[in-house]
């Protein structure tokens, strides 16, 4: 038993060293940096509560924890929600199923660079294509993306960011409704069971627990922004407070004015919000996952 | 056996770790123990079989090729390693370079972080070299662009890039304006630009703008806020002066142009490819042009007409010509040696055969007095004592200091809120003066 146990450490020491050196170690010296200043060139130097201080009066810093909860609230349901639905409908008996199922999915595989530029065109004030079409219809232009109201810019990329996202979310639904038995759908027919009746007492409680991973996986990755903030308001280190997002700010502080100390007090703000609305998330999970 | 075991995993983990900290050599052999700046350089003759690596963003569309090669060409003892790294990752390489100790021995980088570089230990001081080995008289006083009050020079400049008012010559011809002069006062090129100021197609808006205003610092708010007698910091560079009312009346003036139609707003200069193309399509009259600029215009708008003066006069009489520097630097926690071989390129870089290179080469205007006379006169614009001269009347940085990147990153998405109508001067200047004083003060 020794002698397993002692090849079983073995083996398995590349991999507890990789876990050590580069997942467990910057974890724990993140959160000393969070009570030092450091340059990155001179060695840390101990300040004790003073970043997490300055954190609790910092208006940037509570902006864009603003802005990132109305993203995440715009962002997270529809994607869900969409998803769900283009999964189900992608999941009957129509023509060119394949074809949708490619359509849906490309703005997946689209770099944010491409992708985002041309949103950013299509939501130009002057001269984008949306506005063009209010015009159309003799409706006052928006201002989708430089409005001073800040809810409409962060609501604006939200929606850049369900079309960029609901493609992965809809494999993931789709396989799940795949998954169903067949055999629940002939029978419901046979009982006279309308679609919707279906979709709401077949699919949703039989998928649920992959919707829960879905709400979960878009919650955490709507609160990591970066890519389509930076994409769409083009200069990331120069957004005004209505724009920014955490993540902006951590990278300005911690790349552009190397004060890692602070931008390492900013990541573990945002990793406790994180796992705050997670944690939320998780506690009304039993209210309505059904597992088996 | 089983206490052998852990040991070994012990030192494992330990040789792993270290392999991953910065344990004081760089790789090449190369002590990071710093090296006291102070200490004047032991010999300013090119050591024998020396190495030198020189990192080069931007590579030889920033630093002249010949430079280069004449300089390996001329000190053969000197094994030169040349690092080209494109310009926009040149920032995120060197900083983790310099916090691993591998950073090359000299490097071009932005004047500012230069500065930063300076309080932070990471560059060479070479007030001590400059006083050994060079003549003060030889050189315009932009070549101490890199030097803090307390009298350390940080860095060597790489060229110098002024600001000037370009004008188009058929724009003005055909509306029968009369071209700017050197005399000219800001009320003089407002009056001018409202008169260029068109609708050519009656569709009720402006489609040709007699100046476009940058929102950015170096030619747009900075020239502004100084020429209408106010400051951005105060003389030491620790006070913020925004909400001075002679600032917020700079400002005001500054967005006042896009207020009154006078200047082309964002978007229009968006879909024009930026200021200088819109000036270079004939849509924008004048705009306030960097030195290097001319490069680019000269390359896509051949045809065009165009020329420059200085920058107008300030409501004082007096001229601001904010000029930006790129800095040559000294890695401080390089060997001894490595650093003269890299000062010995830094003189090459200042010697008139190499000032001359630059000043044909028309990117920046070079610091050596002799080669500021060889600026090509025969291509546009042909006014280049527009930038030189400038430069000697009224050639200042943008208030650079060791914070300038942080507290001009603060302040510029309110002067661009500003700039788009979305908050009056005076309720911005009060949002900047708060931000970037909350750095300075951080930050001393």
């Amino acid at each position: 038993m020794r002698r397993e146990a002692r090849w079983g450490y073995i083996l398995t020491l590349p991999f507890t060293v990789h876990l050590l050196v580069f997942f467990a170690f910057p974890f724990f010296f993140s959160l000393y940096l969070t009570f030092t200043q450091w340059d990155m060139f001179n060695a840390p130097a101990w300040i004790g509560g003073k970043n997490w201080v300055r954190l609790l009066d910092d208006r940037s810093f509570w902006s864009s924890l603003r802005n990132i909860l109305l993203f995440a609230l715009v962002f997270v349901p529809l994607q869900t929600i969409l998803a769900l639905v283009l999964a189900f409908f992608l999941n009957q008996s129509i023509r060119a199923k394949s074809f949708y199922r490619v359509i849906y999915f490309l703005p997946v595989v689209t770099p944010w660079l491409a992708g985002g530029t041309m949103w950013g065109w299509m939501m130009n004030k002057t001269y984008g294509l949306a506005n063009y079409l209010l015009g159309l219809l003799s409706l006052p232009p928006v201002d989708w993306l430089d409005s001073k109201h800040w809810v409409l810019p962060i609501t604006s990329v939200a929606l850049v960011n369900v079309w960029k996202g609901v493609g992965s979310s809809m494999i993931i639904l789709l396989a799940a409704i795949q998954g169903v038995p067949k055999d629940l759908y002939e029978a419901s027919s046979l009982e006279g069971a309308s679609r919707w009746s279906m979709f709401w007492h077949i699919v949703f409680p039989i998928v649920s627990p992959m919707i829960f991973l879905v709400l979960i996986l878009s919650t955490i990755s709507a609160f990591q922004a970066f890519d389509v903030f930076l994409v769409m308001f083009n200069a990331p280190n120069i957004v005004p407070d209505s724009k920014v997002t955490p993540n902006i700010l951590i990278y300005k502080d911690a790349f552009l004015t190397t004060k890692m100390g602070y931008a390492s007090a900013m990541s573990w703000a945002l990793f406790i919000v994180i796992m705050a609305v997670t944690l939320v998330q998780k506690r009304f999970e039993k209210r309505w996952v059904h597992y088996g | 056996m089983k206490s052998g075991f852990k040991l070994s995993l012990v030192s494992l983990l330990a040789i792993s770790l270290t392999a991953c900290g910065n344990n004081g050599d760089d790789g090449n052999g190369n002590s990071s123990s710093p090296s006291s700046s102070d200490q004047p350089p032991a010999s300013s003759a090119a050591p024998k079989e020396m190495k030198l690596t020189i990192g080069l963003p931007g590579a030889y569309d920033v630093t002249k090729k010949e430079i280069i090669d004449g300089f390996i060409a001329k000190f053969p003892n000197i094994k030169t390693e040349i690092v080209e790294v494109p310009w926009a990752d040149f920032a995120t390489k060197i900083t983790a370079e310099i916090a691993g100790g591998t950073a090359p021995d000299v490097w071009v980088q932005e004047n500012a972080i230069v500065l930063g570089y300076g309080i932070r230990g990471v560059a060479e001081d070479l007030a001590p070299y400059i006083k050994k080995d060079l003549n003060d008289a030889d050189y315009i006083s932009g070549l101490y662009a890199s030097k803090t009050p307390d009298g350390k020079v940080y860095g060597i400049p790489h060229g110098i890039n002024p600001v000037a008012l370009a004008y188009n010559k058929k724009m003005f011809a055909d509306a029968g304006v009369t071209p700017p002069t050197d005399d000219w006062t800001y009320a003089d090129m407002i009056e001018a630009a409202k008169k260029l100021t068109k609708d050519t197609n009656g569709d009720g808006k402006p489609d040709q703008y007699g100046f476009a205003i940058s929102q950015g610092i170096t030619q747009g708010w900075y020239p502004w806020t100084r020429s209408y007698g106010g400051q951005v910091l105060d003389d030491t560079k620790t006070k913020a002066m925004f909400t001075d009312p002679k600032s917020i009346e700079g400002i005001q003036a500054w967005s006042n142009l896009v207020k009154d139609g006078i200047s082309p707003d964002a978007d229009f200069l968006k879909v024009a490819g930026g200021d200088w193309k819109a000036f270079g399509a004939g849509k924008v009259a004048m705009y306030f042009m960097q030195y290097s600029n001319q490069t680019i215009i000269n390359k896509e708008f051949a045809d065009l007409d165009y020329d420059t003066v200085m920058m107008p006069k300030s409501m004082d009489g007096k001229r601001i010509v904010p000029i930006v520097t790129n800095s040559w630097v000294i890695f401080s926690k390089a060997k001894q040696a490595s650093k003269d071989a890299a000062w010995e390129f830094l003189k090459y870089y200042l010697s008139a055969e190499s000032q001359m290179v630059l000043a044909k080469s028309g990117t920046s205007i070079p610091v050596q007095k002799n080669a500021i006379t060889e600026l090509d006169v025969n291509t546009n614009p042909k006014n280049k004592k527009a930038f030189s001269d400038g430069i000697a009347e009224g050639g200042v940085t943008t208030d650079e200091n060791p914070s300038w990147q942080e507290w001009r990153l603060a302040a510029q998405p309110i002067f661009a809120d500003i700039y788009g109508q979305k908050l009056s001067p005076e309720e911005g200047a009060k949002q900047i003066q708060q931000k970037v004083q909350d750095i300075l003060d951080q930050n001393r």
